[in-house]
């Protein structure tokens, strides 16, 4: 009798142990905050983004973020066929390489450490006017290689006038020295490019005008 | 440091000014502000004593046994028109951080 009741406390336990376990693993999975979506698709076939930008999102294309703050505010990138570095990727950053509020003045500073790390050198191929988002805005095309690395890159940069501030799209195409660029890419490129739209003021915008006030 | 050197203007709105501070010689620093196209003044303070008013610089030797030089720590402090520290933060500057903070003391200072 002693026997089969300890036996009966034991299971009893276990049972209690697994009931509770179930209750508080059920309980985690209810509390979990959801995940706000980082890209949430329009009827316009376009994506927001976190509910700053707006713009045709390439696809099959990686989405790549910067989590610690440094070079861009968001890019995609793509694996392509052919041996290393067959890859491109493009990118928003709002905060291009240099001080000069003029476009010209930047893109001169922007030059010098273009690439800097890779160990290309790339020279300016083409510079022209351009507008982007109805903005002043100069296209900088770059092309370059490494024959230690055996690599090459070529890239197109837009340099936009947007209020007191310049902001960037940098798009990069990298391959073997005997590796053939893909233009198709670079449509892609024009296509986020020409689809971005701000969807609210960025933290410079509002410091502009929250001074402006303070100024009354 | 070219972060700084974009936002200057809206230190110089928030009625701030930004100062660099190195353990480098003047000649050094000379170079080094050309080649960012730096606009705000670099201190050359090779003695080190600002970098440890400031907390930039540990009490390790100058000359570490590894062969490595004991140099500043980077460092932002903002020091705010009484002389009074008011923010500290190490690694790369948070210029947006920074900022904000000016643009609430600048509003304390107004009373508003």
């Amino acid at each position: 009798m002693e026997k089969k009741s300890a036996i009966r406390l034991s299971l009893g336990i276990w049972v209690a142990f697994f009931a509770l376990t179930g209750l508080l693993l059920g309980g985690c999975a209810t509390m979990a905050p959801e995940k706000p979506k980082i890209m949430i698709p329009t009827d316009r076939g376009t994506v927001f983004f976190l509910d700053k930008y707006e713009f045709k999102a390439p696809v099959g294309w990686s989405l790549m973020r910067n989590l610690e703050g440094g070079d861009f505010e968001l890019g995609f990138m793509k694996m392509e066929p052919g041996a290393f570095p067959s890859q491109t990727t493009f990118m928003y950053d709002e905060e291009p390489y240099g001080s000069s509020p003029n476009l010209e003045g930047r893109a001169n500073q922007y030059c010098t450490r273009f690439l800097f790390n890779s160990g290309i050198m790339p020279e300016v191929t083409k510079r022209e006017k351009t507008r982007v988002m109805g903005l002043h805005a100069l296209a900088l095309y770059f092309e370059g290689e490494n024959s230690v690395q055996k690599e090459k890159s070529k890239s197109k940069v837009y340099l936009v006038k947007k209020g007191n501030r310049i902001i960037s799209f940098v798009c990069t195409q990298w391959r073997p020295l005997d590796g053939q660029f893909d233009i198709q890419a670079f449509e892609i490129f024009e296509n986020f490019v020409q689809s971005f739209k701000f969807l609210k003021k960025t933290f410079y915008e509002n410091l502009d005008e929250e001074i402006q006030k303070l100024k009354g | 440091m070219d972060s700084h050197n974009r936002d200057l203007y809206l230190y110089e709105a928030l009625n701030a000014r930004v100062l660099g501070v190195s353990m480098d010689d003047v000649i050094t620093n000379k170079f080094f502000a050309k080649a960012f196209w730096l606009d705000f003044p670099l201190v050359s303070n090779p003695l080190a004593w600002m970098g440890k008013q400031y907390g930039a610089y540990s009490d390790k030797k100058p000359f570490l046994p590894d062969g490595s030089v004991n140099n500043f720590g980077r460092r932002t402090v903002v020091v705010d028109k009484r002389g009074i520290v008011r923010y500290i933060k190490d690694g790369s500057p948070d210029n947006n951080e920074i900022l904000s903070l000016l643009l609430k003391l600048e509003k304390e200072f107004r009373g508003k």
